[in-house]
């Protein structure tokens, strides 16, 4: 009851500077509406289903946002393709910085790629605000297994090329192409075993002894950890992950593999700059609150945050690394 | 202490009237979310996420758990009234429950699911009291080429679904099988039969074509003037007689064994417990040749199923970490946003709240039975309402529930389509329980083929070398043996070949 009532003073007050700012700038010439944003309930459009990790993130996200924003935010879910259809919806929207969208790496990049998939949209549609989570990739072995490092994985491939299966969430999934790279940097040829139904199958698939490696982000490897059943021998990037201390990066094996899912948020090109920075910024202070980030921490997300600028420059230089494996990707479909 | 006095405990704290009051508030939430079709249990969870977060850790729990059984049963409310799956898993539901409800039969259809569910649901749970570990490791000897043998018992138990004529029965299962085809292909990731319309990357939903179907094609087919109509039952009509009762035991029996079992395997869906559950009694059952004409069986089997499924699939969050759903991974969420990671450390880590939740799925079921059986009266009163005003609702009723899929106007007109399609099959005489049989099980036949043929590179013999795949390929081998042969033997005794396969 005290919440609801917080909340409605809050919103008063809030309202009643608004009209006092407003009054105070009738003035002004604001050409793309920046000073009374946001002036009518924000969508956030996510492209997975509800309960799904995406949606969960975005959510939580959504509702410290609606208190920063001082703003009504409806989440929508459209599933279907990927992201696909999510991703037009988003791109088509109207930019005034009341459509935003959920961006998630890598399908954000591979439906754009992919020419069979004809996406309307490509990555200049879209103006990064904020990136909220990085989930690494990360490679386990069952916990009896002899390989321990990175370098034993590399090793066992080189010595017996091809023979190794690992567990992959889908064709040119993260998992896929981490295996791409590694072929790549290491000359470790493993072969990828596609569950196109995601990780729930490939965890079940590999703890039934019928793969011998599950490729998995490192916040879907915790809770496998903790229950026992899996040894987790690297992760994929530049940093040991926070959750996994002990487990050394492939990075510092000396294989330059850096491969993760993240998620985002953009807006439609053509949102005012001013739009972006009070979201980006609302984000970060979101973030910034050390029981927000708790509440992350507990679900296995690293909370990662970029600003704006931050973000565009690691959507541009992921979207370049994926476009280099990606003749790699289609190359060993058989 | 050992297991019983720490379930007695967690009895104690599930019965506590807070979270007693959570557990009911929860069911019913989750039963009006379910009569939706279109939207589930799993987004109604989703979307309390961020309110169960300000309560405690074990009423939190309770309250989402308690919304995901809800569902599945306001699921069957509508399939059994109104011929409109709710979800795929009771949609199988919708061929003998309706039937019922046009016989004036709605109130005891829907009690006996309700009995079902409790029974099939609190075996499943005492499973995971007694039995959780031998029974998750069960779960994982089904891999992919374990699981495709597995369906290949489905699919054989499809002869005994086909009806009438086994050409009809082919047509729509082919039918079905052509639909479950559309969508990205599993291995070479190039998009199949889709028109270069993203929506269909991931496939066509069923729910939309299950709606249409069943729900819209029903509508249309009761337009004319001769079709029958549902009309209300009386009071007395809504318990199950001695008879009814007696004919429902054997498939409650199956359908919990059948759900327990498939609810095992991580990633499966209850629908497809629910399916095999209904073919079994087709193929099985003493009053098999009533089946599709309201027979008490069809509505036991599966709805027993489905929720010995839901139940058994806390087996392997409880002991791997695995969330074996969509609903147990938003369950998982709310463990995890507690600090709580799910799997067999949880039992010593926070052993009382393990319990008192294993606890409130006892209650859970036991609460949907009290609460949802007198219920049965009121919800059967809307059949009351005149037949002309109950059709508009209906149709609004559909078309929301398709939309919800995935906020897309495409599977409205997915749902229209189908709909059109519903009344030919009506019209036709062609049988709907092949198409969903193959609608739902397709994709997941298609998906343990591919993975086992990767896994073997290539190598067919991976099937018969696998002794429990090899188990389930003979037994699937000896139903169509025995179909044949049945058949051959009807016609020697001069009997139309296809009476009865």
């Amino acid at each position: 009851m005290t919440t609801t009532r917080t909340r409605l003073l809050t919103a008063l007050g809030a309202g009643l500077t608004l009209a006092v700012a407003g009054c105070a700038q009738t003035g002004s010439t604001s050409d793309a509406g920046a000073d009374d944003y946001p002036s009518k309930p924000i969508e956030l459009i996510v492209g997975f289903d509800a309960g799904g990790p995406t949606d969960i993130g975005a959510r939580l996200l959504a509702t410290e946002l609606e208190e920063q924003l001082d703003a009504t935010i409806t989440v929508v879910n459209e599933p279907a393709a990927n992201s696909q259809v999510a991703y037009t919806s988003v791109s088509q929207a109207e930019p005034d910085g009341h459509t935003l969208g959920t961006i998630n790496f890598p399908s954000a990049i591979i439906t754009t790629l992919q020419e069979s998939r004809d996406a309307s949209y490509s990555r200049d549609d879209f103006a990064p605000v904020a990136l909220q989570v990085v989930d690494p990739t990360a490679i386990a072995v069952p916990p009896d297994s002899p390989i321990d490092t990175p370098e034993d994985l590399v090793q066992a491939a080189l010595d017996a090329p091809g023979e190794l299966q690992a567990t992959t969430s889908g064709v040119a999934s993260n998992e896929h192409f981490a295996l791409a790279r590694l072929k790549e940097v290491a000359d470790a040829d493993i072969a990828p075993v596609h569950f196109a139904d995601g990780s729930t199958a490939a965890t079940t698939a590999f703890l039934g002894g019928n793969t011998d490696l599950l490729l998995a982000n490192v916040g879907d490897m915790i809770p496998l950890l903790e229950a026992g059943q899996v040894k987790v021998i690297g992760v994929m990037t530049q940093e040991r992950s926070p959750f996994l201390e002990d487990v050394p990066t492939f990075e510092e094996s000396g294989f330059d593999v850096d491969i993760s899912s993240s998620r985002g948020y953009a807006f439609p090109a053509g949102t005012p700059d001013e739009v972006i920075d009070q979201v980006s910024t609302a984000i970060r202070e979101v973030m910034e609150d050390p029981e927000f980030e708790e509440k992350m921490t507990a679900q296995g997300l690293a909370p990662t945050y970029m600003d704006a600028e931050e973000y565009a420059q690691y959507w541009d230089e992921t979207e370049q690394v994926f476009a280099e494996l990606l003749p790699l990707v289609e190359g060993d479909q058989s | 202490m050992d297991t019983f006095s720490l379930l007695l405990n967690g009895f104690g704290n599930a019965l506590t009237p807070q979270n007693l009051a959570f557990a009911l508030i929860g069911c019913l939430l989750g039963t009006i979310l379910g009569l939706l079709p279109g939207i589930g249990s799993t987004a109604g969870m989703a979307i309390l996420i961020p309110l169960t977060l300000t309560m405690d850790p074990a009423g939190a729990i309770i309250m989402l758990a308690a919304i995901f059984y809800g569902g599945a049963y306001g699921g069957t409310i509508t399939s059994v009234l109104l011929n409109i799956p709710g979800e795929g898993e009771s949609a199988i539901t919708c061929i003998d429950g309706y039937q019922m409800t046009l016989k004036g039969r709605a109130g005891v259809a829907l009690t006996t699911a309700g009995i079902g569910s409790f029974i099939g649901g609190t075996v499943a749970t005492i499973g995971l009291v007694i039995a959780a570990q031998p029974l998750s490791q069960l779960g994982l000897r089904i891999g992919p080429p374990e699981f495709f043998s597995l369906v290949l018992i489905g699919l054989a138990l499809l002869v005994g679904l086909v009806g009438r004529s086994v050409l009809l029965g082919l047509i729509s299962a082919c039918l079905g099988l052509l639909i479950a085809m559309v969508g990205i292909d599993p291995v070479m990731g190039l998009p199949r039969f889709t028109f270069g319309q993203a929506h269909f990357f991931d496939g066509i939903s069923y729910v939309p074509v299950l709606v249409g179907l069943f729900g819209l094609g029903e509508l249309l087919a009761s337009s004319g003037q001769a079709a029958t109509r549902p009309k209300a039952p009386s009071l007395r009509e809504l318990v199950p007689s001695r008879a009814d009762a007696r004919r429902s035991a054997p498939p409650i029996a199956r359908g919990t064994a059948i759900g327990s079992l498939i609810g095992l395997v991580p990633g499966v869906t209850s629908a497809i417990s629910s399916l095999i559950a209904y073919s079994a009694e087709r193929k099985v059952g003493r009053h098999r040749h009533e089946l599709g004409t309201g027979a008490i069986e069809g509505v036991a089997a599966p709805e027993t199923a489905n929720n010995s499924h839901s139940n058994a699939a806390f087996i392997p969050l409880f002991t791997l970490g695995i969330p074996a759903s969509p609903a147990i991974a938003v369950l998982m969420g709310a463990f995890l946003q507690n600090g709580l990671t799910p799997g067999p450390t949880l039992f010593v880590e926070a052993p009382d709240l393990v319990w008192t939740v294993i606890a409130s799925l006892f209650v859970g079921n036991l609460l949907l039975l009290v609460l949802n059986v007198p219920l049965v009266g009121l919800w059967t009163r809307i059949l009351a309402i005149p037949y002309s005003v109950l059709r508009a609702v209906i149709f609004a009723f559909i078309v929301l529930g398709s939309y919800a899929v995935s906020n897309s106007v495409i599977d409205i007109y997915i749902m229209i389509a189908f709909g059109i399609l519903g009344f030919v099959f009506r019209q036709v005489g062609l049988p709907l329980a092949p198409l969903v049989l193959t609608l739902i099980l397709g994709p997941f036949i298609e998906s343990a083929l591919r993975e086992s043929l990767q896994i073997s590179r290539g190598s067919f013999a991976i099937f018969v070398e696998r002794p429990l795949s090899l188990t389930f390929l003979v037994i699937a081998g000896a139903i169509l043996l025995a179909s044949v042969l049945g058949a051959s033997l009807k016609r020697k005794a001069g009997l139309p070949t296809d009476a009865e396969v």
